[in-house]
């Protein structure tokens, strides 16, 4: 058992879906013979993976399945009635819904450029989860826990499979939101290299903490770094034996190459015109998700492992058809040129992508001029896209008081199935801490099969 | 690291309940064909152990669970089909209609109605969830951890010639079983500087490694360790040992990451108490119960109550909707951290079931419970206010009676804030508008940013009427079970270590401390003994210091431990004295370096046979930085940030706000305010721990970020700079300075191959800068090498 206090960061070999040239194989002969051990390394997975990656689109206040991707007809002809036990009227959706694609999938017209790619949607309609709060159920969503700070789910993910690409975090979340604070990107008990790093996508701001020097050229710094990389070499010859020395002296050359690798990830001149057309990256209501999804794409193409995107503001009690609309007006075009590229570059087929918030909105209305809904956890709505889903394809259903009914699906089950198509067994992949083995979906969740091509 | 199996020595002190009444042969046959088939084709998908959740509480899938029945009471009472909520469902009677899915036909349920009244014959095997076990206690303490510490003899060892105390005899013994030879003895710069980094966080300076260098006299390391152990930065560096335990931070986290403005307090409490030796048994008693203790004087009044607030730093939900769990939520906070810290165990473990490693029942969870619940919280802050805007109310603190509430303020003007005060929570009280009016807001923060006074305190203080806890069933706040007395646990409680009788009028906080503080407790001295020894040696005797239990790591040296256990008490549970004497030992002062024979059998170095080479925490780094460079603020800052924010708006501004104290004031690192969900990003890189638990032993993780920080960090380039300043102004050559720079850095002199190559760089870098005059050209070479000495192993470990 390799202890804690070990951990390194040094590439080593052990993947089969990778192969390893130059200077990487020999990093990792060099790794395996001094009997390091690198935890971002690429691992192989409990069994065939799916998907590669996993690109999570989360989007906090809890966006309303009525206006969004779960069309409830029996919802539709009760609108306007009351439910037991409730004083106000069931709300009938406040947007339009057509179908759409070969599956016939309704989706809400607000999401004009999405539709276009309904065929490849798994809509999961009868999400549940344990908390109607904010704060609470996003971590819950992203730990499978609130009662206690647990890892998050893409920890668990690099945790489980290590990270392809040696210049750049195995975890990454862009403009996290406020709610939930670091612990919705924690590593919690797991090894600090398993937290996700927040890189934050705005104007004048340094996406990474200290990722530049404010001062010195490449050139200047690199001569530093040679002076205290020959003292930490001739250290190491001196002690003969000692991992994290050498550790350390890898952590630098990763650092410095970070410094490179990072800047010319983020940066999207290089793109076609029409590709950031396609995100909207041009235009204002756009400008900020486009930003996030073509990031997410590269970050995709650059291997990195988990890739999470941000976007708050879905908490609609009021206000909800003007507010909901531009809501989807913003990620709506983002969203869908993400899906088109990854499929023309021949990667949607190795990323999953999972779209949805914390939790839903209720069936009946809420404030002035009953344009608004309540929070429901007991019923809401996500998607899937991607490696290993059904496309087209509707997945459980709520009854009119806003409860799922049939297929449900819990978080928990949401969660076991992510790991899964990850080629990770949730039940296998456990971390011992304070003396028990914990995992992600702790003693729940079951596979989601019918929703697996 | 080895595990023990768990599994195997449960048996050793478990056996399960025996089976009380046998159905016979006739009613196992009459339950097998009419009753069995239908609880499982129409109950068990809800309400079995196998179930996703059990609905209610209630799982029917075993004879005593459905027995004991769910939230609502009994499902199954034999004998009583009238009293059974079980058939009153089934009958589609009342509110509750089971099976959901459509009425059993009236054949089944007159069935189970004469299945009942012939007693509810139950083949199936009894497994209530709660209590199934019997733990047996006799067998469990014979466990070494579970019996008190034996006094051994030093072992006979074959070298008589090495060992200088009876601690190195037990080491050697062991390395002299397993064919290892101790390393040779560590040159004093190195002991020096790894005696100031255990001791003080700090480096040693030039003139100090200077003198114990030539400080002939035999005890001249014994000078050292006393003048370091007398010092204010020992307090500093082992009162932050304890905070980690104590799982200190200054704001609630969780979801409403609300502000602790006087958690500072405690911190200093802590700090002080180290400083000023507290005997242990007594720091034990003044966190868990100071309330209670006599004293003299207000200021000791004062000191108690701050020492309390180690039992209200817990993080916890302020947005829990559900009253009775928040309640149980703090209650559990307060058992897990007393029994990690102070006893090494898992004790939270058993609020759902037995215990499945230790033998710790539910039942002593809860009576463990019942002296938390029988005490108030005092954090200052209230769940789900009104409006949900403000958290935070002042008359939920304890107050410190020998303080002015506000120092040099007349009275009229007290008067009026004071009025101010209540008249604004009155309103804010009675407001009955929507929460999300800007009004409310506004109120909240009027109320939230008004002066606070001087005189308030975390705490706890014994509840007006003292009540025990129910079990709560699967850890469920709704689902009660038995009543259990206040008490203290079953297997560390003997005929030598009794369990004080808790009064009626008592929470037992007082008891517990006692029970905890004997000298029979087997637990108590041999954790802090343990705590100490990873701190000086880089890991524990027992390598998982909060789990001493079976799931926990083994010991490498219990009788080691034990005789350190047992000298801890002799010596009046002196810290201090321990720590001396362990750093007078020849183990603690081998040196680390390598040696091929040793390592191939054993690399882990279990067995001590040189030191540790150690990463230095964040704290040390930080603070090292800011000591070479001269800036480091020895005086504490008088209270901390926090104090001023008794309202947060997001925790990202908190942060910023934190990042920029720790980047730009030059106090050390324990000061550093600890803001739960948003630490330090310094900190946080350096693997401070996530302070929502108590954690004993902290991650070392090297990773890129580290190196990023130490790279291009404006502190790391701001601390080069002004050393670099500071250099050039006091010393004359080049060679003198690249000595200084080393002595500095490092506690040693520069060999020949390192001078040449500094100088080399050093010119170098002059020939490449873009700063015009020779004096700016001078300056930014010698900040690079400060900067690149910073970022080296040999400034990062302690040796």
């Amino acid at each position: 058992m390799t202890s804690r206090r070990d951990i390194l960061r040094l590439s080593a070999a052990g993947f089969p879906y990778l192969a390893l040239t130059g200077i990487a194989a020999e990093q990792a002969r060099a790794a395996a013979k001094a009997g390091f051990e690198n935890p971002l390394a690429p691992k192989k997975p409990h069994y065939e993976p799916k998907v590669k990656r996993v690109i999570m689109l989360f989007m906090q206040g809890a966006p309303s399945q009525h206006e969004t991707f779960d069309y409830n007809e029996e919802l539709v002809k009760a609108a306007g009635q009351k439910v037991e036990g409730q004083n106000q009227k069931l709300l009938a959706p406040v947007v339009e819904f057509t179908r759409h694609g070969k599956s016939g999938l309704p989706i809400a017209n607000i999401f004009p450029h999405l539709a276009k790619h309904a065929d490849d949607l798994c809509l999961l309609n009868a999400m549940h989860t344990n908390s109607p709060a904010h704060p609470q159920a996003s971590i819950f969503m992203h730990t499978g826990s609130f009662t206690f700070v647990r890892p998050s789910i893409g920890s668990w993910a690099v945790y489980g499979l290590g990270t392809e690409n040696k210049d750049l975090p195995g975890f990454v979340t862009m403009n996290p939101v406020g709610l939930g604070g670091a612990a919705l990107y924690g590593s919690a008990f797991l090894p600090a290299s398993y937290q996700g790093t927040a890189v934050t996508i705005a104007k004048g701001q340094s996406p990474i903490e200290n990722i530049a020097n404010a001062k010195l050229s490449a050139e200047r710094q690199r001569r530093q770094i040679d002076f205290v990389q020959q003292m930490n070499r001739d250290l190491l010859a001196q002690q003969k034996v000692d991992n994290e020395i050498e550790g350390l002296i890898e952590s630098y050359e990763l650092a410095f190459r970070m410094q490179g690798a990072v800047p010319s990830l983020l940066d999207i001149k290089g793109e076609k015109p029409g590709t950031l057309a396609a995100y909207g990256i041009n235009d204002n209501p756009t400008r900020d998700f486009g930003a996030q999804c073509l990031l997410a794409r590269r970050m995709a193409e650059a291997g990195v492992r988990f890739i999470e995107l941000n976007m708050g503001g879905w908490d609609q009690h009021a206000g909800l058809k003007a507010r909901i609309t531009a809501n989807a007006t913003a990620i709506d075009k983002p969203v869908s040129a993400l899906i088109a590229d990854l499929k023309e570059r021949g990667m949607f087929n190795d990323t999953l992508l999972v779209w949805g918030g914390e939790f839903g909105r209720s069936t009946i209305e809420q404030g002035p001029g009953g344009d608004g809904r309540q929070h429901n956890n007991r019923g809401y709505s996500m998607w899937l896209a991607g490696g290993g889903i059904k496309g087209g394809m509707r997945y459980g259903s709520c009854d009119v008081s806003g409860g799922a009914v049939e297929n449900k699906v819990h978080l928990h089950d949401l969660h076991a199935t992510i790991l899964h198509l990850l080629g990770l067994d949730h039940t296998r992949l456990t971390f011992r801490y304070a003396g028990r083995d914990f995992r992600l979906t702790d003693v729940h969740g079951n596979l989601v099969k019918p929703i697996l091509s | 690291m080895t595990f023990w199996r768990p599994l195997a020595y449960l048996g050793i002190f478990v056996c399960l309940a025996a089976a009380e009444d046998k159905p016979t042969p006739e009613q196992v046959e009459f339950f097998e064909q009419k009753i069995r088939p239908v609880l499982s084709k129409n109950c068990y998908m809800c309400h079995s152990r196998q179930a996703k959740s059990a609905r209610g509480g209630l799982v029917v899938d075993n004879r005593d669970s459905i027995r004991q029945g769910g939230e609502s009471g009994h499902a199954v009472v034999p004998g009583k089909p009238e009293d059974s909520l079980l058939l009153k469902a089934i009958r589609y009677g009342g509110t509750t209609k089971m099976p959901p899915m459509g009425k059993l036909s009236d054949t089944v349920i007159a069935d189970f109605e004469k299945w009942i009244a012939m007693g509810a014959p139950d083949p199936r095997a009894g497994a209530a969830p709660v209590a199934y076990a019997k733990v047996d206690f006799d067998k469990a303490r014979q466990l070494w951890q579970f019996s008190p510490p034996k006094a051994h003899p030093a072992p006979a060892v074959k070298n008589k010639a090495w060992a200088k105390s009876p601690i190195d005899k037990f080491v050697q013994a062991k390395q002299e079983a397993a064919g290892v030879a101790p390393v040779a003895d560590a040159d004093r710069r190195t002991l020096i500087r790894r005696a100031s980094f255990d001791l003080t966080g700090l480096p040693p300076s030039p003139e100090e490694v200077e003198a114990f260098v030539s400080d002939k006299s035999k005890d001249a390391f014994a000078k050292v360790v006393d003048r370091m152990l007398e010092s204010k930065a020992y307090g500093e560096r082992w009162g932050r040992h304890w905070l980690d335990v104590a799982r200190y931070a200054e704001t609630m986290g969780r979801t409403r990451n609300q502000p602790f403005p006087v958690a500072w307090r405690y911190r200093d409490y802590v700090i002080s108490a180290f400083n000023q030796d507290m005997p242990y048994d007594r720091f034990i008693t003044e966190q868990l119960a100071g309330d209670l203790l006599p004293a003299p004087d207000t200021a000791e009044r004062e000191r108690l109550t701050v020492a309390t607030g180690f039992l209200a730093l817990g993080a916890h939900d302020l947005n829990e909707i559900d009253a009775r769990m928040y309640e149980m939520d703090v209650i559990d906070e307060q058992v897990a951290a007393t029994s990690k810290s102070f006893l090494g165990l898992t004790v939270n473990c058993a609020r759902c079931h037995d215990h499945k490693f230790d033998p710790i029942p539910t039942r002593d969870y809860y009576a463990m419970a019942g002296i938390f619940r029988s005490t108030d919280l005092k954090n200052g802050l209230r769940r789900r206010p009104p409006l949900n805007q403000l958290y935070f109310y002042p008359e939920m603190l304890m107050r410190l009676d020998g303080k002015e509430a506000w120092p040099g303020k007349p009275p009229e003007e007290v008067a009026q804030i004071e009025k101010q005060y209540s008249e604004m929570s009155a309103q804010m009280a009675n407001y009955r508008g929507p929460r999300n009016r800007p009004e409310a807001r506004e109120m909240a923060v009027k109320i939230g940013t008004m002066p606070l006074p001087q005189n308030l305190a975390m705490g706890v203080k014994e509840a007006s009427k003292p009540q025990d806890c129910q079990i709560n069933i699967r850890g469920d706040a709704h689902s009660l079970g038995d009543k259990v007395p206040r008490g203290m646990l079953q297997v560390l409680t003997t005929d030598a270590n009794p369990a004080p009788a808790i009064g009626p009028s008592d929470s037992g906080r007082m008891q517990l401390a006692q029970w905890i503080t004997s000298n029979q407790n087997p637990l108590t001295a041999r954790v802090m003994m343990n705590r100490t020894w990873q701190h000086l040696f880089g890991r524990g005797i027992v390598d998982t210091p909060d789990n001493f239990g079976l799931s926990g790591s083994k010991a490498t040296h219990p009788e080691l431990l034990d005789y350190l256990a047992i000298r801890f008490m002799e010596q009046g549970w002196s810290v201090k004295k321990m720590v001396r004497e362990i750093m007078l030992t020849r183990t603690y002062q081998l040196s680390s370096a390598h040696s091929d024979r040793n390592w191939e059998s054993e690399p882990d170095n279990k067995l001590l046979w040189r030191a540790n080479r150690r990463r230095l925490e964040a704290e040390a780094i930080r603070d090292s930085m800011l000591a070479v460079s001269g800036q480091l603020q020895a005086a504490p800052p008088e209270s901390s940030p926090v104090y001023k924010w008794r309202r947060f708006g997001e925790p990202a501004r908190a942060a910023g706000q934190i990042e920029r104290w720790d980047m730009t004031q030059n106090y050390r690192s324990v000061y550093v305010p600890v803001i739960r969900n948003a630490p330090s990003r310094f900190f946080e890189t350096f693997d401070f721990p996530e302070p929502s638990e108590p954690r004993g032993k902290r991650d070392v993780t090297t990773v890129a970020p580290q190196a990023l920080f130490l790279m291009n960090s404006p502190l790391v380039e701001t601390q080069a700079r002004v050393a670099s300043e500071r250099l050039i102004a006091k010393t004359k050559t080049d060679e003198e300075r690249v000595r200084r720079v080393f002595q500095q850095v490092f506690s040693r002199d520069p060999n020949k191959t390192e001078i040449d190559r500094t100088l080399k760089f050093i010119r170098d870098t002059m020939g490449s800068v873009q700063e015009s005059s020779e004096g700016q050209k001078q300056q930014e070479a010698w900040t690079r090498l400060y900067h690149a000495l910073f970022a080296s192993a040999e400034f990062r470990y302690r040796s």
